[in-house]
This record gives structure tokens, C-alpha cells and sequence, in this order.
């Protein structure tokens, strides 16, 4: 058991995953049926990490009320970072609240406890820094490090464009006090300070920064879409598992309802006669599913109702989401416009945010992104992005 | 109205003066204007008008050698706050201390005694003569237990009390009527007047009972009954964890407690509602017949769920009528077998609402309780009980457990007679992410900005929604020191319109129900005085063109919308209080738990 103090990084919205993140920062969004930053915590926790100190900025309150003081009795102090100036700011934010050598993670990516571990293991105060490395097949979106003799960091960069030769930045880094130092020292590059650009600092002023290569489940949601990955990724490798109608206390399943595996739900579920539900499905706490509805391939967040003779497949939503009986929700692949792109073939039915309430009878176009408060009357067809609290009608 | 603590073990261990500070710290929400420590073997006392800051400079930075030792918070009853006055109080010889929550009905005769004995007093309180009558005791010959119940079977009244005695290594303690709670661990005993006191050191306790006397030492505790008979006590396991005790990184524990209501209220209807069946289900009281009458009472904030609660029964079918629990009297008050008189109290130790409910027993009424705090004197002394499941509540002003009484009490109101429908039991479960949408979006704060400077606030609601206006001028009062007055709307032109002026804000509760019209008149009623109107409402179309700010909730069952209402109410209060820079989670002059009547 390491004595460790982990900062975890979870004041950013995550713009990329709106209309999701209107009520609340990426870290909250669900992976199967718990916030991503829960996930964190449970693999930190695995690792031997003994105290966590959460950077929170972006609708802080979110992940304040939802952890509260201690999480599976770790202690938590939260440090707020009141605008969101990069991560190496973050960490700044973070820095009297450690001792000196510690783990600082994303809260928003899902990573081994094994990957922490190794990490660990490698890092000795002979360096600055250590940086935990993935060998993945594609590092352009992401961070990526080069090494050369005895896992020396030769370089480190956002978004390599020469993606080759590249290990995957995993967003997990032992720091030692210089480290802290070299951040704070580094120029902002466009008022932002961000931790790659400290540590490119360190290596540039000849301290010696480590990168360990590892390996374990690694996941990030960069679209709303990839909440349906994330989730699925937990189930196929065991992170989640699947044992329907027990898991939830609580829970009614109708005797004549069908359940697939693998599903997960959480507590106050309710499922009626005759529904389909699976495989692949994640039910959040208090979500109802209708008599007849069929559900698939779906992340449904809490409190969401599902009405009667509805289907679902390929679909996230946000909390409190009605889906109206009888609307359709025939799944991907579809075309999603996100600003002025249009992600071709993504396999996704919809996205619907926090408080969409249809009225039922909607059919939804594959792709379909539908931002939080709207509503929708019955009957009405719905495709691409529609911004947040309007009204549809048919 | 006051919290005790006590603590054996090792020195070695834990320091015991850091053990007693801590839960007194965890305590100081049962009152805060003077506090006291006392230790022995070694007798040494430190004791405090003020916080328990003001203790904690006074305390030896340096480890006292001590093996036992007792605290104490204080909420004057007897005697103003001074350092004389606060506990523990010591005998003439220093050579006993002792802590005391609760009332001693004759301590002025024992006193007289005592003093005609010779003894001499240093404080005004009543609680003085406990250590007296021990220390006359002991100089008959008695050894320290009997001494200890010798003195207590002098005491009428109400009491937990713990003495420490010069020379010895344990803390005797017992109680009547008031709360107290012990505590075990490997190599160390603890008592207090609840379990947050002690809880980062045990979750393993045991509820002492009325009359019951318990020895507290390193090596254990002891529980004799009234006779000298020993006790084979059951150990319980409390499964509150201690990270309600902290407050998460928000300013106050209110605003905590604010932003905990969604959590709260799915926790209190987990399980309850029958989605298929269209039913409400109360595990806890499926014994529990359908009473000809109801018979709510209760104080403060609880009160005021009552209140909503009476309106609920009647319109199932059944007799009901709200009592504040100190005016409730037997005498005047019909009650025969059908009648189910129900206590609700937060702490489940509110005093005026056990007396109330003792008084129902005494007469054969049904009696239940609906409270937060399992093993509670509420949760014991009645029939049946059924718990708002709320978690801890710290904050002095009630946020979370109103809003979990409000919906435990419209669930029970559907379980006992049997009324529920399709709707109902789908609003109640819209409820907790309907909350989180207004917590998500409430501009409460911008409109506590432009009236704080305001003469008053006054707050009107029709129908369901009065005990909400009664509440949000409680909260307001609480917290912000200012003058706010709840009324049924209706009642504002034969009388209280005398007071609306441009300088006064109304905030108005206006609902989509068969009440609106008439609510209407009420806003243009006082906008015709001039005063601002801040309409909470579920369908601003109506309202809008008379307010000065709308303050939104989400559509609801129309029997829920003061629930949705009030954290509006709940959000402005706060806001008003912070910008006025006041004492949020201990407002002066008050206590969370009222254990005096």
C-alpha cells in the first residue's frame, strides 16, 4: 500500500461531449451506471492511492454533493480552480495540499489500477517526473511521448501529427517538487498552463523524465458517442458486470420482462411486462422502462422514463429523460454534426440531454443530438442537432 | 439543550483531550455558548464561556496523563452563558466532575440542602447540585458508584449525565428521557448525547435505555440496570458514514445539505413507490391500520410539514389536524382508538414533541413516529416509526429533512388510506431530478442580491402551498436576522397588507391548481402597495406580467409543487444570509436539536 496523495483533474466541462455536459463537468458523465470519476476513484483506490485532492471547477457542485468528504474511506479535499486555465494550472491549484512526491490523474479517462501501479513502481525521485505510457495504434488525438535509453523521455506533445514512433500520453504522472516548479515557470501559451508544456520544460533544462510503458484498460470519451464505448468496454472486460434483476436493490423486473445480458442496473429500476431490455444496456438509478419497450445497445442515466411500446438502440441520455411512448429510436449508423463537421456512419441512434421530454410517437433519425430542456410533441421527426429548451413541434 | 461526551483509553492511544474536543466539535450543534472539559485520573478542568475555540486556547498543548475524561457544550437553560456556568461543575473539593443535558425539576430544594449542609456553589445552574450530592455521599462512606446512584436517585427531571472522580479511570454515566449513546473499541469506551460525536473513532454502539447506568473504561463498558443488575447490552452497528460529518468543500454545511436533496429524497423513496402496481409501500409500517383520525405533532420546520401533511389526509378521506407539540394537551385534544397521533421530529429528541407523544401513549393512542435518526427517543417510545432516510443533517436551519419529511409524509398519507394513482406515484419519483434541475438553474442568488437591504419578506401561498410560505419565512428568519412573515394568501387584506410597502418583497407561491385565480388577486393586492413581487411558480404565462422576477420550478402533480417550490425558497434564504455575512450553520440564539421544552 502506497502512501500516495492523488490530484485528480475534474474542474473542465469537456465541451466536445456537449449538449451532455450542460449540467455538469465530463467526470460526472456515466460509464455504465456511475460518473467516469468514480471509476478513477475505484481504480486509484486499487492502486493503493490514500488520499485524493479533486481539482473542481466547472460546475463543482455536481461532484461535491456526490462524493461528499470521503469515498470508500478515502479522505477527499476538494481545491477549486476557478477558471479553467490547463491542466498544469490545475495542478498548481492542488500544490500545497500534497506532500512532495505525488500522482496526479485525469478524472475524465478511465484508467487501470495496473497502469497506476506500474507508474508507481517505476518512479524513483532520481527523476522529476514519470509518465505513464500505452502503445496504441492511434496517438494523434491524444498526448504522445517519445523515449529513448532507460525509459528516457525524449520529447512530449499534444496531438502528434507524425503519429509514429509515439506512446500514448495515459494521463497518469508521479511528480516530484521540481516538476511543480518547472510548470509554474513555463511560459502560458494562450493564457493557459498545461502540464505537458512543464515537463517538456523539465527535459529541455536536462532533469531526467521517465516514461513507463504499461498496459490495461485505458478509456476516453471525446464525443457524446463514445459514452456507448466506454460503457461496453466496461462490461467486455469485466469492469462492470452483469447480473440483472439482483444488482439493483430495489429494482422490479416484470416476470414477463426479457433481459438480455450483459445489462446493469442500478438501484429503483423498473421494468415492465413484456419489455426487452439487452444486451448492452446500462440503466441508471429510478429509470423506468414502459410494458413493450425494447431497449438496446444503450447508456440510460438516471431518472429517465422510458415509455410503454418504445425502442431504443444506440442511444445515451442525459438525467431525467422522457422518452414518449411508442417513439422510435431505430439506431446508427447515422451522420452527427458537431459545429461544422459531420462524423460520418457513427454508430449512434441519439443523444439526448438532461430533461428532453417527447411526448411519444417521435421517430428520430439516426445521429440525432438533442440538447437538454427540449420538448418535443408527438408524432414530430427529429434529425440532426437541435440546441437546447426548444420546443418541436409536429 | 446541550451535548455531552465522554471517553476512557489509553493515553498512549489517543490523547483524551483530543478525543473530547473532536466530538465536542461533532456536538456543537446541540448549543455553542459555553463548553468544558474535565479529566482524570489527575482531576483537571477547562472550561469556557464562548466556542470551542475559546476552549481550545485554553487546553495544554502538552499530553495530561489522563485515562478518562468528559465534555461539554452548552445551550443556556439555567443561568447565562459564563464561564461559571459552563460544564463540567465540580463538587467544593474538586474531587468529582460532572456533565449534564437535560432539566433538574428540583434542584432549587437540593440546593437549599446542600447548602444548609454546607456546601458551596459556584454557578447558577441546576446541574451543580449533581457533583454536591455525590461528594455528600461519598462523605457518608459510599464508594464512587453508589455515590454516583445515590445522587442521581435524588434528581427529578430530565437528564443524561457522566462524572468523572479524582483517582480513578472511568466515566459513570446514566440518563432519563434525555439521549445518550456509548460507544466501544479495542482498548477504549465512549458515550456521548449522539453518535456523530464519536463516530470517526466507532461505528459499534449501544443505545443505553432510560434509567440504566453504564461505567465506561479502557478495557470496556459495563451497563447495570436501575437495581445494580448487570445488563447484557446489544452492540449495533451504525452504517452512517463519517463523511457526512464533513462539509465537502462547500462554504457552509447548508448549502451542502441544499445541494444534497436529490440524493436525500432518492434514498427516502427507495423502495416506496410501486411503479406497476400504482401503490405506495411502507415497509416499516405494513401493520399499521387505517386511522379514523391523524393527529400531526411537531415543532419548527417539522411543523410546517405537518401542516402539509393535514391537508393530504383530509383530502384521502381522513380527520387530520397539525399540533404545535408544545401546545398539544391531552385535556383538550379527543383521541380514541382510531386515532394515530404522529410525532415528527427530525433529531427524534426535539423534547416538546416526545412530551407530546408521551402524553398520546399515556391515553392509549396509537403513536408513530417519522424521524431521521434511527434508535432516536422518538423511534423507541412509539408504536411504529418510519425514517426520512436523510442522512445527517449539521446545518442548524432544516433543508434536506424538510423536503424528505414533506415526501415521507405524502407517501404515508397515500400508504394509509389506500389513495394513489398512476401519477402520483410517477411525480414522486420525477421529484429528485426535478430538484437537481432547479439546484442547476435557480437564479435565486441574483434576486437575494437586489433585496437584501429590504425592511421585510413576506411569503404567501394558497392551499398546499401556505406551510411553504410559513417555511420560507422560517428559513429566512433563521439565517438572515431579519424580519419575514409567512401567510396564507387569502389572509393578507384582513390584516397584514398593513405592512406591505415598496420596500417589502413578496415572494408569491403561485401553482397551475384550481387556487390561481385567486392567488392572482392576492399578487395585484400588494403590487398595488407598491411592493415587488417574486413569483416561485411552475407557469410563469400567468403570473409573469405582475412579477418583478419569476423564480421557476418544473411542472409537477400540483399536490408537489410547494415541495419544488420551497428550494427555491431554500436557495434565496441562503443567498441572503451569505451576502449579509451571517452565521449560516449556527445562527445565534439557536440549537439543531431542541432537547428542552
Amino acid at each position: 500500500m502506497s502512501e500516495y496523495s492523488a490530484i485528480v483533474l475534474a474542474a473542465g466541462e469537456g465541451t466536445r461531449l456537449r449538449p451532455l455536459t450542460q449540467n455538469r463537468p465530463k467526470p460526472m458523465l456515466p460509464a455504465a451506471t456511475k460518473p467516469i470519476l468514480e471509476h478513477v476513484f475505484d481504480q486509484l483506490i486499487d492502486a493503493g492511492i490514500s488520499k485524493f485532492v479533486v481539482v473542481v471547477g466547472y460546475r463543482c457542485d455536481r461532484v461535491q454533493s456526490y462524493f461528499g468528504s470521503t469515498y470508500r474511506n478515502v479522505p477527499i479535499t476538494y481545491v477549486t480552480q476557478k477558471k479553467q486555465l490547463g491542466t498544469g494550472h490545475a495542478v498548481l491549484a492542488a500544490e500545497s495540499e500534497v506532500d512532495d512526491t505525488c500522482l496526479v490523474i485525469n478524472g475524465d479517462q478511465i484508467v487501470d489500477s495496473r497502469i497506476v501501479a506500474d507508474t508507481i513502481a517505476r518512479h524513483d525521485s532520481a527523476a522529476a517526473a514519470t509518465i505513464a505510457l500505452l502503445q496504441r495504434p492511434n496517438v494523434e488525438p491524444y498526448g504522445g511521448v517519445r523515449i529513448g535509453e532507460d525509459d528516457v523521455a525524449t520529447e512530449i506533445v499534444e496531438n502528434p501529427r507524425d503519429g509514429y514512433g509515439y506512446y500514448l500520453n495515459a494521463g497518469v504522472y508521479m511528480l516530484e517538487p521540481a516538476a511543480f516548479d518547472a510548470v509554474r515557470s513555463a511560459e502560458p501559451s494562450f493564457g493557459e498552463h498545461h502540464l505537458f508544456e512543464g515537463l517538456s520544460k523539465l527535459i529541455d533544462s536536462g532533469e531526467t523524465v521517465r516514461g513507463t510503458v504499461s498496459e490495461g484498460l485505458w478509456v476516453d470519451a471525446t464525443y457524446p458517442w463514445d459514452l456507448l464505448d466506454v460503457s461496453f468496454e466496461l462490461f467486455d472486460r469485466g469492469v462492470v458486470t452483469s447480473s440483472p434483476v439482483i444488482s439493483g436493490r430495489e429494482t422490479t423486473v416484470h416476470d414477463e420482462a426479457i433481459i438480455r445480458d450483459p445489462i446493469i442496473l442500478d438501484q429503483d429500476c423498473a421494468i415492465g411486462p413484456d419489455a426487452v431490455v439487452g444486451p448492452y444496456v446500462c440503466l441508471g438509478e429510478n429509470t423506468t422502462v414502459g410494458a413493450n419497450a425494447v431497449l438496446e445497445r444503450s447508456v440510460v442515466d438516471d431518472d429517465t422514463t422510458i415509455g410503454a411500446n418504445a425502442t431504443v438502440v444506440d442511444c445515451v441520455t442525459g438525467t431525467g429523460v422522457e422518452i414518449g411512448p411508442g417513439s422510435t429510436i431505430p439506431g446508427g449508423p447515422g451522420d452527427v454534426r458537431v459545429g461544422d463537421t459531420v462524423y460520418e456512419d457513427e454508430a449512434l441512434g441519439a443523444v439526448l440531454a438532461d430533461r428532453v421530454t417527447d411526448r411519444g410517437g417521435v421517430t428520430y433519425v439516426p445521429g440525432a443530438l438533442v440538447g437538454p430542456e427540449t420538448e418535443i410533441q408527438s408524432g414530430a421527426t427529429i434529425r440532426g442537432t437541435l440546441a437546447g429548451g426548444t420546443e418541436v413541434r409536429s | 439543550m446541550c451535548g455531552i461526551i465522554g471517553y476512557a483509553g489509553a493515553q498512549a492511544d489517543r490523547p483524551v483531550l483530543e478525543v473530547l474536543s473532536n466530538g465536542l466539535s461533532r456536538l456543537e450543534y446541540r448549543g455553542y455558548d459555553s463548553a468544558g472539559i474535565a479529566v482524570a485520573p489527575e482531576m483537571s478542568v477547562y472550561k469556557r464561556k464562548g466556542d470551542l475555540d475559546v476552549l481550545e486556547e485554553q487546553l495544554p498543548d502538552a499530553p495530561v496523563g489522563a485515562l478518562a475524561g468528559i465534555g461539554h457544550t452548552r445551550w443556556s437553560t439555567h443561568g447565562p452563558p459564563s464561564d461559571e456556568n459552563a460544564h463540567p461543575h465540580t463538587d467544593c473539593e474538586d474531587g468529582v466532575a460532572v456533565v449534564h443535558n437535560g432539566i433538574i425539576e428540583n434542584y432549587r430544594e437540593l440546593r437549599d440542602d446542600l447548602e444548609a449542609a454546607g456546601h458551596e456553589f459556584d454557578s447558577e445552574t441546576d446541574t451543580e447540585v449533581v457533583p454536591h450530592l455525590i461528594e455528600a455521599a461519598l462523605e457518608q462512606g459510599a464508594d464512587a458508584d453508589s455515590a454516583f446512584r445515590q445522587a442521581i436517585g435524588r434528581l427529578e427531571g430530565s437528564y443524561a449525565v457522566a462524572a468523572v472522580f479524582r483517582g480513578r479511570e472511568e466515566v459513570y454515566a446514566t440518563r432519563r428521557q434525555s439521549p445518550l449513546v456509548l460507544g466501544v473499541d479495542d482498548g477504549c469506551a465512549l458515550l456521548a448525547s449522539d453518535v456523530p460525536a464519536f463516530l470517526e473513532y466507532t461505528d459499534e454502539v449501544v443505545y443505553l435505555e432510560d434509567g440504566q447506568f453504564a461505567t465506561i473504561r479502557p478495557s470496556g463498558i459495563e451497563v447495570r440496570d436501575q437495581r445494580g443488575a448487570l445488563v447484557d447490552v446489544s452492540v449495533e452497528t451504525v452504517d452512517w458514514d463519517p463523511e457526512d460529518a464533513g462539509k465537502s468543500g462547500y462554504d457552509h454545511y447548508m448549502r451542502k445539505e441544499i445541494y444534497e436533496q436529490p440524493r436525500a429524497l432518492r434514498e427516502c423513496l427507495r423502495g416506496r413507490p410501486q411503479p406497476f402496481e400504482e401503490a405506495i409501500s411502507i415497509e416499516e409500517l405494513e401493520e399499521l391500520p387505517r386511522p379514523t383520525e391523524v393527529q400531526f405533532v411537531a415543532c419548527g420546520t417539522s411543523y410546517h410539514a405537518s401542516l402539509y401533511a393535514t391537508r393530504l389526509f383530509r383530502e384521502h378521506g381522513v380527520r387530520a389536524t397539525a399540533f404545535l407539540a408544545s401546545e398539544y394537551d391531552i385535556e383538550t385534544v379527543p383521541v380514541d382508538e382510531g386515532t394515530l397521533v404522529v410525532g415528527v421530529t427530525q433529531s427524534g429528541e426535539t423534547a416538546d414533541t416526545l412530551r407530546a407523544l408521551r402524553t398520546a401513549n399515556g391515553v392509549g393512542a396509537r403513536t408513530l413516529a417519522v424521524t431521521n435518526v434511527v434508535g432516536s427517543s422518538a423511534a423507541r417510545e412509539t408504536d411504529h416509526t418510519m425514517y426520512i432516510r436523510a442522512g445527517p443533517e449539521i446545518g442548524v436551519a432544516a433543508t434536506k429533512t424538510f423536503v424528505s419529511q414533506q415526501v415521507a409524509l405524502a407517501m404515508l398519507s397515500s400508504a394509509l388510506t389506500g389513495d394513489c394513482s398512476r401519477e402520483f406515484v410517477e411525480s414522486l419519483r420525477a421529484l429528485p431530478d426535478q430538484i437537481q434541475s432547479i439546484l442547476d438553474g435557480s437564479r435565486a442568488e441574483e434576486i437575494a442580491e437586489e433585496y437584501v437591504h429590504a425592511d421585510a419578506y413576506f411569503f404567501i401561498g394558497r392551499g398546499y402551498a401556505t406551510p411553504v410560505a410559513l417555511e420560507g419565512a422560517l428559513k429566512m428568519k433563521e439565517i438572515t436576522y431579519r424580519h419575514a412573515e409567512g401567510f396564507a394568501a387569502g389572509e393578507l387584506k384582513h390584516g397584514p397588507l398593513a405592512l406591505v410597502t415598496e420596500r417589502t418583497p413578496v415572494f408569491a407561491l403561485v401553482t397551475g391548481d384550481s387556487n390561481t385565480e385567486r392567488m392572482l388577486g392576492n399578487v395585484k393586492e400588494v403590487e398595488a402597495r407598491g411592493a415587488p413581487v417574486v413569483a416561485v411558480t411552475d407557469d410563469p404565462g400567468l403570473i409573469e406580467a405582475h412579477a418583478e422576477h419569476v423564480l421557476r420550478v418544473p411542472e409537477t402533480h400540483w399536490r408537489f409543487f410547494p415541495i419544488l417550490a420551497n428550494v427555491q425558497l431554500q436557495l434565496l434564504a441562503y443567498w441572503v444570509a451569505h451576502r449579509l455575512g451571517r452565521s449560516i450553520d449556527k445562527p445565534r440564539n439557536l440549537a439543531k436539536s431542541v432537547t428542552v421544552e
